[in-house]
């Protein structure tokens, strides 16, 4: 069978495809995991990272942030927002390799 | 090619922060990507195969011109560009529409370990053959940018010698496939005679590799041009 050039850089980006599927869950998995609440009480502003466990959505204490850490923490939710879309599209784009390689050969019988 | 290919985008976003950051005249842009700007070099008129991966690969000449300390990490993680440390050190940025990949080139015997490169915060990856690329390059304007190039003679005959040591044949098919376009659009621009020169200049094992490649290719004008 000739060497196909459509097929060679299919598999090359599947390849590259799944090894970031899973750089991508890494990352995510090493941001916080949940998003940044702020409370204020008695005049004072004090912050709990919210979650979920199961079905409840639990709070745990922060307690007082400087601008920084806020920014920083929101930065981590942002970037948490854009992996999650990164990694749907990469789901995607693994699905539409595999079908196209799939079909490839289907059609080769 | 449409401007709002969303990897096109991506690649042009990536460009103009490291142009901004002060880098981009120290960096080769090598690789298939190559093929997008080129027309720009040969005056818009020429189109080339838009078949390519997602890898962007950036060639660092060295010593390295780049001064500072710049993380390029950092500079484009807000585009959602995370950093793939391979198994043998090196790291590459990955994104789902484009992956950047800085690479140097191996010197003699070779060695495949990892070259740090301070000025960029990353490691780059050695290669055999690419000096070829950095030791004749052009200029291309290009949507606002200066970028640096292999000139196409280089690009053309050094994808032609790689071309027939790829492991997997669908990938040798792809580089024989844009070598063939770009060196044809030099032929077209009155430039073949360079092609001729530069091949008679390469090592003999260098040459009959680039003479295997226009073979499998039946590129039988190239075959007349370097016989």
């Amino acid at each position: 069978m000739p060497a196909n050039p459509v097929k060679g850089v299919l598999i090359e980006e599947l390849a590259n495809s799944e090894r970031m599927l899973k750089g991508y869950r890494q990352a995510l998995a090493a941001l916080p995991k949940g998003s940044l609440v702020a409370k204020k009480i008695k005049g004072g502003i004090y912050y709990y990272e919210a979650y979920r466990v199961g079905g409840k959505v639990r709070f745990e204490y922060k307690g007082k942030l400087s601008e920084q850490q806020v920014a920083k923490l929101e930065e981590a939710a942002g970037q948490k927002v854009k992996y999650r879309g990164l990694i749907a599209e990469l789901k995607e784009q693994i699905v539409f390799i595999r079908r196209a390689l799939h079909e490839r050969k289907r059609r080769a019988r | 090619m449409s401007e709002k290919d969303a990897p096109v985008e991506l690649c042009l976003e990536v460009l103009r922060r490291l142009e901004k950051a002060g880098v981009l005249r120290g960096l080769v842009l090598i690789g298939s990507w190559c093929a997008y700007f080129y027309p720009d070099y040969f005056g818009g008129k020429t189109k080339l195969s838009a078949l390519r991966t997602r890898d962007i690969d950036f060639l660092i000449p060295t010593p390295s011109k780049i001064k500072g300390e710049l993380r390029v990490a950092e500079l484009l993680a807000d585009l959602g560009f995370i950093s793939d440390r391979r198994g043998e050190g090196y790291v590459r940025l990955s994104h789902p529409e484009l992956i950047i990949d800085f690479l140097v080139a191996e010197r003699g015997r070779g060695t495949d370990k990892p070259y740090p490169v301070k000025a960029l915060g990353i490691k780059a990856q050695p290669l055999r053959f690419v000096s070829f690329l950095s030791d004749d390059t052009v200029e291309v304007r290009s949507r606002g940018l200066i970028l640096i190039l292999p000139h196409p003679v280089n690009f053309g005959l050094q994808k032609l010698i790689v071309s027939g040591r790829r492991a997997d044949r669908d990938k040798g098919a792809k580089d024989r496939l844009q070598a063939i376009e770009v060196l044809r659009a030099v032929i077209e621009r009155g430039e073949g005679e360079e092609i001729r020169r530069k091949y008679r200049k390469l090592p003999a094992g260098w040459r009959k590799g680039i003479l295997a490649g226009v073979r499998l290719a039946d590129a039988d004008d190239l075959k007349a041009l370097l016989a």
